[in-house]
């Protein structure tokens, strides 16, 4: 009853196959019954083509955090409509296989969730404890990863021009922190403002709003220029 | 900063990179997404500037042009740490990123 409670508390719910899975690992059944294999194309046309995912796979394996897609990377069936999360306890990413059919789409919540494992891997963030961590992680993710593009917010039938992107990246953390926390939706509020100013500016590792591919591009090849960078500066 | 006198200088980023940037600045869609962001329009001229620096280091090795450079550079920098983290960043890695 407790392990429920805590699965409650912390989101574990919307992914039931972290505890379970439906079908075996590699089995005919997974094969044929699940989108698993159509998850992994993506993720890994994700990976290669993506600038987003290319620059923070290498800003996570200088920090001392290599990714591989075997065991950071987790194609599962999730509830809802959720796309994906970042499991704290076991360093995964889950991808949920049920809910992303496009590969733009899964590109956005790869980017999402590294951003999660990178803010994971270079600081002290006390997912389950601190609110304020979540919080920041969350902006940070909405901001960065492509979520609040003029596109998609006009895809969800979000009309908005002058600055809307910080509404939406607001909407957006406060959404994900409704979605996996137990608290109110005015504590959640307050927390995200608190944290906005700082978080919102928090651009690493682009060092830039990347809102374009051309953006990460850019981004990446500044990133990969690091050395020659700092060493003039 | 020039501390090990091996290497000579180079500019913080490679000429064309500076040009690049300005023109991706000066697009439209670079308009777009700034007011979008920011409800302003993005200041485009520092990096043409730069650009004039770097191309007058080449041909030059003006003093005056790697110090404006520098000088740009850093501000770029200082731009970006503009913020208090509402975390402590990590000395080393996880201990269990790579366990299972």
């Amino acid at each position: 009853m407790d392990q429920t409670k805590q699965e409650e508390d912390y989101g574990y719910d919307l992914f039931p196959e972290r505890t379970k899975s439906k079908y075996a690992k590699g089995s005919i059944a997974e094969s044929l019954f699940t989108f698993n294999n159509k998850c992994q194309v993506m993720l890994h046309f994700a990976m290669e083509t993506s600038p987003y995912a290319k620059l923070l796979l290498s800003a996570m394996k200088s920090s001392g955090c290599q990714v591989f897609k075997d065991r950071h990377f987790s194609c599962e069936d999730c509830d809802g409509t959720v796309s994906g999360g970042f499991d704290a306890a076991s360093s995964q990413i889950v991808l949920c296989q049920n809910n992303i059919h496009q590969q733009s789409h899964m590109t956005r919540v790869v980017t999402h969730e590294l951003i999660h494992a990178f803010d994971h891997c270079r600081a002290n963030v006390d997912w389950f404890n601190n609110y304020r961590h979540l919080a920041c992680s969350e902006i940070r993710a909405a901001n960065l990863s492509g979520d609040c593009t003029f596109n998609n917010e006009l895809a969800r039938f979000n009309f908005g021009m002058k600055q809307h992107h910080q509404e939406c990246v607001r909407g957006r953390a406060l959404r994900s922190i409704l979605a996996v926390r137990n608290i109110s939706r005015k504590e959640a509020e307050k927390i995200v403002d608190d944290v906005f100013d700082t978080c919102f500016n928090d651009h690493a590792p682009f060092g830039r709003i990347p809102h374009t591919k051309k953006d990460a591009g850019f981004a990446y090849r500044d990133y990969q220029n690091r050395d020659r960078y700092y060493a003039n500066l | 900063m020039d501390g090990s006198a091996e290497r000579p200088w180079r500019s913080p980023r490679a000429c064309d990179d500076y040009w690049s940037e300005f023109r991706h600045c000066k697009s439209l869609r670079s308009h777009f997404h700034h007011y979008y962001t920011h409800g302003t329009s993005p200041s485009c001229q520092q990096w043409k500037e730069d650009y004039k620096n770097c191309r007058e280091w080449e041909k030059s090795r003006s003093a005056e042009a790697k110090e404006a450079l520098q000088r740009s550079e850093r501000s770029r920098v200082e731009e970006q740490k503009k913020f208090t983290p509402v975390w402590e960043l990590r000395r080393d890695p996880p201990k269990d990123w790579h366990c299972h």
